[in-house]
């Protein structure tokens, strides 16, 4: 099947002022930046007790999407799925900027930023048992990857692209189970050790990348007026259903592991203590039971509006899920000595939201989004309309006698 | 390296006896005063960011009438397994030859992975840029010749940074020739008024360190982590 793909005009006020708002954001982005680079961390939420705070949360989401995404687009072009069509070059660009997005957070949450260039440039030469080494091997390999396959995909090169994409969606479960690692290996926090943790981040980032693009393609093809076929969502919408019971599965394995044996301190202290709501408002109730409710519900999910509040509720549930990994996970005191230690070394930690490390992380959302937007105007991500006159290079090559088949 | 080169090398080590110890805190203070390790603000220590590289946890057990408190002075443990050398991306932090674990300040990118990875919570990060006078304090801040060739005098915004055995000490009384352990003391030893620590060669039989464990029970702290700390405590 023959489908044309075109950019969007870009004329009206709406994109404009949307446009025109991401890039406040984007100035809010240096000077948050700054205000960090320049006064210290002491401006965040971060301390001695919990190091890591939102911006590492906002990293291994972003790293989530990024997987999500591109293993979603190999249904189009690796699996050949025609139904999923319209959305494969849009999951593939977004599979890019949320991977640039996850690179900018765990950038700015370096103590000196300006050294991160040695962590991607002497790739063995860092240490190779550490994770991060490795993964920012990964992560330089995956960004590669995946401009090559958008840009086999934009040339029409559909059998390179099927190689490439399948060497990609290795490559991003690579990626992502390499992120669970980071938080999987550390045996001394009870709540990170977990053999089982990165492949809980891999089904997390399947569900939260497949329910980011639910929500993704619903509204840009609302907002840019192109038809959209219920039975793509609703058939993305069953393969979400199918992660999440398998998500479900895996935390459930994941807490009763740390829950059965008698030093269930951590695990307690996940569900009890002051991050309770973290974990069963956001990860259990947004992540999985609600999501779950509306997909299998008889007639929610039959309903675009189902579907898509489905996604959303994913979506922040994922991020929560993050979120009551990474704060708790430190925040749960030690147990330097048997006994009740006393003072401030036996008290768990406290993670304070501040308006610094707040914005910051709401403007390099922003700056993802803005990228995404103006990647709207200027490449062929969307479909054409129905009806819409064919891209001057398609309409040439139509002149030209060859077939515009080759454009997919 | 075959087992007699390393039996000639030095494996310092500190031996802290529970049951002299009187909790006086002296080695806190020594060690801030010995490395310049900036006292926190009120604020900083309420928001828990306060730099410590040698720190005092107090344990209680059991209930009203018998409760007994224990005071464990905790430094950095050195341990022969280090987490933290293992996660270090940057090689920023590193096991010496005489199984100090140092951190160098001008690798570190500051991705706080080694804090994670630490199970005694030995590390510090630098929340903001130290000034170079020592902090809260009405008296003149003290002579830096006297401080000897520690290489990073100067806090370093953005860092993580960790006891060091006071390798600076060591390094200096090995070049004059003097006994490390007797002579030459990390500033807590030589701070603590009980002597209830002891500082020295962990390989040489003839120290004290060793000379102590042959003859006391010890015990290190979360040992079930096979991290094989190079502090070692005798319990009380």
């Amino acid at each position: 099947m023959e489908r044309n793909y075109s950019t969007i005009e870009g004329t009206s006020s709406g994109y404009r002022i949307l446009v025109a708002l991401l890039g406040l954001m984007v100035a809010v982005f240096i000077v948050s930046f700054l205000v960090a680079y320049i006064k210290g961390q002491q401006v965040w939420g971060v301390n001695n007790i919990i190091p890591w705070g939102q911006l590492i949360t906002f990293y291994i989401f972003f790293i989530g999407l990024s997987a999500g995404a591109i293993i979603i687009s190999s249904l189009s072009y690796v699996f050949k799925k025609e139904i999923y069509e319209p959305i494969g070059r849009m999951a593939v660009f977004m599979g890019i900027l949320l991977m640039v997005g996850a690179m900018c957070f765990v950038m700015v949450d370096l103590g000196r930023p300006e050294k991160a260039w040695r962590l991607f440039m002497y790739f063995y030469l860092n240490n190779m048992t550490s994770l991060f080494a490795i993964n920012s091997i990964f992560y330089s390999g995956y960004i590669t990857l995946m401009l090559v396959y958008l840009w086999l995909i934009f040339e029409g090169k559909k059998r390179l692209a099927a190689i490439i994409g399948t060497v990609d969606v290795l490559w991003a479960i690579a990626v992502h189970m390499g992120t669970g690692a980071i938080f999987g290996l550390i045996g001394n926090r009870e709540i990170y050790f977990s053999p089982i943790k990165p492949f809980e981040f891999l089904t997390a980032a399947l569900t939260s990348g497949t329910s980011l693009i639910i929500l993704t393609a619903v509204v840009t093809f609302k907002l840019t007026r192109r038809d959209i076929q219920d039975e793509l969502i609703f058939s993305l919408g069953r393969l979400l259903t199918g992660i999440i019971l398998v998500l479900l599965t895996m935390v459930f394995v994941d807490k009763l592991t740390h829950l059965y044996f008698p030093n269930r301190e951590a695990a307690v202290y996940l569900f009890t203590g002051d991050y309770w709501w973290i974990f069963w408002f956001f990860q259990i109730g947004m992540g999985i039971v609600l999501p779950l409710i509306l997909l299998i519900h008889p007639r929610a999910k039959k309903t675009l509006r189902g579907v898509v509040c489905a996604s959303a509720s994913v979506v922040i549930g994922v991020f929560g899920e993050r979120a009551a990994l990474v704060i708790p996970g430190t925040a749960h005191p030690q147990p330097f000595f048997p006994g009740k230690m006393e003072g401030p070394w036996g008290e768990p930690g406290i993670f304070p939201i501040t308006p610094w490390e707040t914005l910051l992380s709401l403007s390099i959302v922003s700056f993802v989004a803005l990228l995404f937007v103006l990647g709207l105007r200027y490449l062929e991500i969307l479909p054409a309309r129905t009806g819409e006159p064919l891209p001057a290079e398609a309409a040439w090559k139509v002149q030209q006698g060859s077939s515009v088949s080759e454009d997919f | 390296m075959s087992e007699l080169q390393e039996n000639k090398m030095a494996k310092w080590g500190m031996v802290i006896d529970l049951d002299k110890c009187v909790g006086c805190q002296a080695c806190v203070v020594s060690c801030k005063e010995e490395n310049n390790v900036p006292h926190g603000s009120p604020e900083e220590q309420r928001s828990r960011r306060e730099i410590y590289w040698h720190k005092m946890i107090a344990v209680t057990s059991g209930k009203y009438p018998h409760v007994r408190t224990e005071v464990i002075p905790m430094p950095c443990m050195h341990c022969d397994h280090a987490p933290c050398v293992t996660v270090c991306p940057a090689k920023a932090t590193y096991r010496r030859e005489d199984g100090i674990i140092v951190q160098d300040f001008s690798r570190c990118i500051g991705c706080k992975y080694c804090m994670v990875a630490c199970p005694y919570g030995a590390r510090s990060f630098n929340y903001k840029a130290q000034a170079e006078k020592v902090y809260h304090r009405q008296d003149e801040p003290p002579d830096r010749k006297s401080w000897g060739p520690w290489p990073f005098p100067m806090r370093t915004q953005g860092v993580v940074e960790k006891c060091t055995f006071c390798f600076h000490r060591i390094d200096q009384g090995l070049k004059e020739g003097k006994k490390i352990g007797t002579e030459v003391v990390p500033a807590c030893v030589e701070a603590c008024p009980s002597h209830a620590r002891v500082f020295g060669d962990l390989n040489d039989p003839q120290s004290p360190v060793a000379q102590l464990l042959a003859f006391r029970g010890s015990f290190r702290l979360r040992e079930e982590l096979a991290t094989q700390p190079k502090v070692i405590y005798l319990s009380r």
